[in-house]
Formats: C-alpha cells, structure tokens, sequence
C-alpha cells in the first residue's frame, strides 16, 4: 500500500532494523521504504549511525591505568604464589579467605619494592641511586622474611631478570647516606634522604623509575595496618610504594598511594606506627600530591 | 586444543591460569585491554572510575576464572565482568550521593583538577559525549553491539539479558542517539576515521 502521509518514526525505523517488527506489520514498513524517500533517508542514517560507531576508534589505556593494572596483576599474582607455597607463616591470612584458601585477599598492595642491597652499594659508591627493571614475575616473594640481610642474599645469585637489568640513575639526593639503610619495621630500605623542598621531586623521580617485583616487604603487621588505614581513605588507594628512607637526615617510613588524579604521599617517623596511626596523627612529619606518573 | 605454534588461544591461557601459571592470565588480559578499556570509559563516562572499574574487574576475573564454563568465549565472559563491574559501580554511585573519608577531604582537594589537554579526535569526543544522554543498559547495548561488533547473542550473555532486550535497548539507544550526531555525519568527510565503504556523501 501507497501511502502519502503518516511517515515511521525513527524508533519504529530503528526497531524494524534490529529485527523487532514482524508478520505483517514489518511488511507493511518494507512496502513503505520502497516509496517513501524520506523515511528511506532516515533508515539510511541509522544504518550509517552503526557504521559511524563501529569505526570509531577504541581509546587506548592511558599509562597511569595501564600501570596500575599491571601492578595490581602483580600483586595478586604474587599473593597466589605465596598462599599456593603457603607456609605457617601466612595462617594469619587464613582465616581471613574462608571461600578459596589459596587466595587470601587483603587490600594492601605492595608494587614497588627497592633493589638488592648489595647492588646499592656499588652504585652508590657512584654517587646515584638505582631502580632495577625486574621481571614481572615475582618467583622470591615469599622469601624475604623483612630481615634486612635477605636482599643481599638475592644480589649474590641474581636472576636473569636482574642479570639483564639496566641501572637508572634516579636523582634522589642518597650522597649522604651512602651505606646500606636498616630496615625499618621490615620495609625495604630505600637509603634516599627527603627533603623538604625537594620532596616532591624526589617522590616523582623514584615512582618514574622503572619499578620491579624484587625480594618482597614484610612490614610488620601493625605498619600494614597503619598504611591500609592511610590507603582506605584514597580512592582508589593502591598502596603505589612504601620503604624505609630518611627525611632531613632522621629515619623515616614514605608511603605512596594512588588517588584519582595522581598520589598522595606521606612521610612518618617510625613512632608514627601505632595503635592511634592515622593521616593526621603525631609523626607524620610531612605530605604531598604527586602529579600522575607516565612511564619514561 | 591450541595449535603447537603461534601465540595460545584465550581458552588455553585461562586453562593455564587456573592450573597455575603465573604469566598466563596478565598475557590474557592485556590481549583485550584496550577493548576491555574502551568498554569500561564508555559505560561509566569518566576515566577515574573506569580504572577503579577496570581493576575491580581484573581481580574478579582473576579470582573466578575457575567458574568460567567454556560455554561462551573468553573474551565475551570478560566483557560480561567487565560491564558488570561498570554496570555495579554506576549503581553504587546513584546511591551514595558524595561521602567522603573525614580528614582525607581537604588533603584530596589539594590534587590538582587535571583539564585534560584537547587530544583524540572530534569525532570520538562528540561521539563520547552524545553516548552520555543514554540510559547506562541502552548506552551499554550499544557499545558492545555497534560499537564492538559483538553478536546479539554474545551481547545477551555480556550483558546478562535476552537477545529481545538487546535488540530494543539497540534500537530505543540508535534512535534516540541520531539526532544528536547528525552533525557528524555532516563533517564526515573531514574525518579519517570513518571507513570508506561510508564515505559517498548522498
């Protein structure tokens, strides 16, 4: 049937494409397309729509989300190995995972992890710092038990990941702490000593730094506590980096987490760790906004 | 079976994950990250809480992978995750309307508002914006239909529905989205990124 006036509206039109009208009606509409120039239009733009839309180009991953990911992957990775090895240590995580016992599942996620002591004190003999570009896959995660003589231990028989590995001067003033940092609390010694004018700076050049799943942290439990309470406060707070370094010449703890738009970073006293911790509480001793960090 | 040679299949890399390969499952997931990506920016519109839902995703698909059945493809099965994740978080937000954690709110405020440098294409900004006047099931049917090039049948396991509300939340999504990119068409000759199969202005 011919028909003069009563043109489809476009969702009719659009439900006839996808299939949605049939019998007779759907015929009817067909008869109408052959004859009517100006629905035959409209049905040509919803065709031309879909096309428009599958030729768009998908939005690549910017670097901080791709980082993030990565890091994330890392960490659970390395959280199933340990809990697949499972050993008395980890009982405590046990009964925190009461689906699936080989994957407990707390939210502090550790994804950066500072190099083999021993290959710090060549370097620093040089007057830098370093990061090491490891391999991803983290096969000692579980072996360092936080004392600090266990990094040395890994630097005497170097992976292949490590043996590859470039040294990336990373700016951090370390001249006056040339020596092996302790250990502070099990995190892995960092040897940078902050300063306050150049905090920043000197955070963002060691998150720029190639990162690498090293000999993992063992933070006591109480100094984990202490950096998930830190860490909840931030969406989406993964918990980017947190070692033991200086700050004007006296130890003290870094802690980076990731917020939406970059990081937010804390320096703290090692008393800060405590029952009362918290991002306002006496021993935070400095803090700061981090710009987003792309990969070099 | 995989083939002994080329790269292995989503299926063998996820029957490797869960048998406990430590690399399989980062090489699977970075295999469709950029989609998985694009996915997830465009259903929850702001790059912020597509990361936040990108991760949870991740985790999740991760943490089940022994639940995947076989019964669809990975990749379909990773969007379904994926959409979900987006899908929970848009819920969530309408519910909550701006908590936020007590003494972090002033530091917070202390980041600086990035406004994001002009990058990507018109198009794909007009697009992006236009897609933002639909409802999130439509705008989500469209994406994996039109914009992904899914079947309806795969859209219906992604998005957890029948095929027939595929079909109408597509149609009811075009519809109401024509209007508002006619002027795309327009400028299309300007753009590179259409197919020339479309390029004849009528």
């Amino acid at each position: 049937m011919r028909r003069e006036t009563g043109h489809l509206d476009t969702d009719v039109l659009a439900e006839f494409r996808a299939g949605l009208i049939t019998g007779r009606r759907r015929r009817a509409i067909a008869a109408h397309l052959t004859d009517c120039a100006r629905c035959t239009a409209a049905d040509t733009e919803l065709a031309e729509l879909s096309a428009l839309l599958a030729a768009i180009p998908a939005p690549v991953v910017p670097d901080s989300v791709a980082q993030r990911l990565d890091a994330t992957l890392a960490a659970e990775v390395a959280r199933q190995d340990e809990a697949g090895r499972g050993g008395a240590r980890h009982s405590r995580d046990r009964r925190r995972a009461p689906r699936r016992a080989r994957r407990p599942t707390p939210r502090l996620v550790m994804t950066r992890v500072l190099v083999p002591a021993a290959a710090l004190v060549v370097l620093a003999a040089g007057g830098y710092g370093l990061s090491l570009i490891g391999g991803q896959s983290s096969s000692s995660s579980s072996a360092a038990a936080g004392s600090a003589a266990e990094p040395a231990a890994a630097s005497a028989a170097p992976s292949p990941a490590r043996a590859n590995a470039l040294p990336v001067p990373s700016m951090t003033a370390r001249a006056a702490y040339p020596g092996i940092q302790k250990s502070i609390l099990g995190l892995a010694p960092n040897g940078t000593d902050f300063l306050p004018a150049t905090l920043r700076s000197q955070l963002e050049a060691l998150l720029r730094a190639p990162t690498t799943m090293g000999p993992a942290q063992a933070p006591t439990a109480q100094l984990r506590a202490c950096i998930q309470r830190l860490a909840s406060g931030v969406s989406p707070g993964t918990v980017k980096l947190a070692e033991s370094a200086y700050y004007q010449g006296r130890p003290a703890i870094v802690i980076v987490v990731s917020s939406g738009r970059g990081y937010l970073a804390w320096v703290v006293a090692p008393s800060w760790v405590g029952p009362g911790c918290s991002a306002t509480s006496a021993g935070v001793l400095a803090r700061t906004t981090l710009q987003g960090i792309s990969a070099p | 079976m995989p083939g002994a040679d080329g790269p292995p299949s989503d299926t063998e890399l996820l029957r490797r994950h869960v048998a406990g390969d430590s690399e399989a499952f980062g090489e699977l997931f970075r295999r469709h990250r950029d989609r998985l990506w694009a996915v997830a920016l465009r259903t929850v519109g702001d790059p912020e809480e597509a990361g936040d839902a990108l991760q949870d995703a991740m985790i999740s698909a991760f943490r089940r992978a022994g639940d995947f059945r076989g019964d669809s493809a990975v990749t379909t099965w990773l969007h379904r995750i994926v959409v979900n994740a987006c899908l929970d978080r848009l819920r969530r937000k309408a519910a909550r309307p701006a908590v936020s954690a007590g003494d972090e709110q002033a530091f917070e405020a202390l980041v600086a508002q990035d406004s994001d440098p002009a990058r990507a294409t018109d198009t794909r900004l007009d697009i992006d914006a236009a897609l933002r006047i639909l409802p999130p099931q439509q705008r989500a049917a469209l994406l994996v239909v039109d914009m992904l090039g899914f079947s309806v049948a795969d859209a219906a396991i992604i998005l957890d529905t029948s095929q027939g509300t595929v079909k109408s939340r597509c149609a009811r999504a075009r519809a109401r989205l024509l209007p508002h990119v006619a002027h795309l068409r327009g400028n299309r000759s300007a753009s590179e990124s259409v197919s020339p199969a479309q390029g004849g202005d009528a």
